[in-house]
């Protein structure tokens, strides 16, 4: 590995480190800090330990950490309580702090180009399907993430699942997450769509070495 | 893409197959049976929406793509389950009051039945759909059709949303068929995953231990 790379993957998780550190310095509250931590760290971890056997390029690194940091920003301050979410509210005459319908559409807007590369590396993905498997884990996974926090938000501490949840007393929430994380994955892979007519290539080169991987 | 007939997911082509003429001679029957008097006329039109949708591009694309006779049975079956339940607008089903007594649930659980129903019996049709359309190989082939439940069950739940949001909101709340759970959508979307788990932890287990047999004599 070139120490070019090393240099931009140990900084982008230097800056993992430096950001969970201080979220967990007094967070609004310290159990739901404890319980969305776990998968940002799961995914950190996971990539740490896949980047030499299988390297994403430096956008689909940068877009993730990008993602993690919005999310453990929201996991600092309770989601439903942060500030920029509040001066938001404030100034467009919101009903509700929207932050965590950011993350949900920033969830689809950034990682589904990270996924789309997976697809095309690991799965060898082609053709249109390469567009639309980004787009159906988005959804996918959003869906799995709404029937994680009913679960969690059920049976772990009801007063803290409501908090969790971050419905903030909506009965369509679950629907608009989702509805948010589709329109973003849409949005990423038709700016990708785009992109690659406009440059003249249908598929962009691999990441950074040349991966050849068969499922 | 154009299958040729040496295709082994294949059955006999469509003007020859027996068994795929019953199916559908069998369907039409019992849709147009349920269609004579739904409880809700309504509710019935909206639910059907999708289902005639599904129907009709299956039929226009059967030129082109033509899924084995073990796919078609099993969506068969569940355009026959789904409409069963919206003739008797889904709460009211009569099969699923009489599971309501007989293991004293709170709700009448035939939507949940058949959302369960819907991973369960298309999750084999799509894992057909993805690899033979898009020559998706390998352990991709049992996780992408999984995804694909949750996911497009997901989708249903948002049209679900918007529906009862924008159309008449009493027939919405009918339509939605939450009958008063807040957690509806996400135990929906939890039963189609694991209808869709299932089948395919049986379709890995199928194709282990029974190599080609099964498959080959459901789908000839």
């Amino acid at each position: 590995m070139l120490v070019r790379n090393r240099i931009v993957l140990l900084s982008l998780l230097g800056w993992f480190v430096v950001l969970s550190g201080w979220t967990a310095y007094a967070p609004a509250d310290r159990q739901f800090w404890m319980l969305a931590s776990i998968l940002p760290t799961l995914l950190v971890f996971l990539l740490a330990v896949t980047h030499r056997t299988f390297p994403l390029s430096y956008a689909s690194y940068f877009l993730i950490t990008l993602f993690l940091t919005l999310h453990m920003i929201g996991v600092h301050y309770t989601y439903a309580q942060v500030p920029a979410g509040a001066w938001l509210d404030e100034s467009m005459h919101f009903d509700r702090n929207h932050f965590d319908r950011l993350v949900h559409f920033s969830f689809g807007f950034l990682l589904a180009y990270p996924m789309e590369e997976g697809f095309r590396l690991l799965a060898c993905t082609r053709g249109w399907l390469l567009y639309y498997l980004p787009v159906m884990t988005i959804l996918g996974l959003s869906g799995l993430w709404e029937i994680i926090e009913s679960w969690v938000a059920r049976a772990v501490h009801p007063e803290l699942g409501i908090t969790y949840l971050g419905s903030q007393g909506d009965p369509w929430d679950a629907q608009k997450d989702m509805t948010a994380a589709l329109y973003g994955a849409l949005i990423c892979m038709t700016l990708l769509i785009i992109s690659r007519k406009w440059r003249g290539s249908s598929s962009a080169s691999p990441a950074h070495g040349t991966v050849q991987m068969s499922s | 893409m154009i299958m040729t007939a040496k295709d082994s997911w294949q059955g006999q082509p469509v003007a020859r197959n027996r068994f795929l003429h019953g199916l559908f001679a069998g369907y039409l029957l019992l849709w147009g049976w349920l269609a004579i008097a739904p409880v809700d006329r309504g509710d019935w039109l909206l639910e059907n929406v999708l289902a005639i949708a599904l129907v009709a591009s299956l039929v226009l694309s059967v030129r082109w793509f033509q899924f084995s006779n073990f796919s078609y049975f099993l969506i068969t079956l569940f355009l026959a389950f789904h409409a069963i339940g919206a003739h008797y607008t889904y709460a009211k089903v009569p099969f699923g009051f009489y599971l309501q007594d007989a293991f004293n649930l709170s709700r009448n659980p035939f939507d949940r039945i058949v959302h369960f129903g819907y991973g369960f019996l298309l999750a084999y049709p799509i894992r057909e759909l993805l690899m033979r359309l898009a020559g998706v190989r390998g352990w991709w082939s049992y996780y992408l059709p999984v995804s694909a439940a949750i996911a497009h069950g997901g989708l249903f739940e948002m049209i679900e949303a918007f529906a009862a949001q924008i159309v008449n909101p009493e027939l919405g709340m009918a339509y939605l068929g939450t009958q008063g759970d807040e957690w509806d959508a996400q135990k929906d979307m939890a039963a189609a995953l694991s209808g869709a788990i299932l089948t395919m932890l049986c379709t890995l287990a199928s194709s282990k231990f029974l190599p080609n047999r099964l498959a080959g004599a459901l789908s000839s």
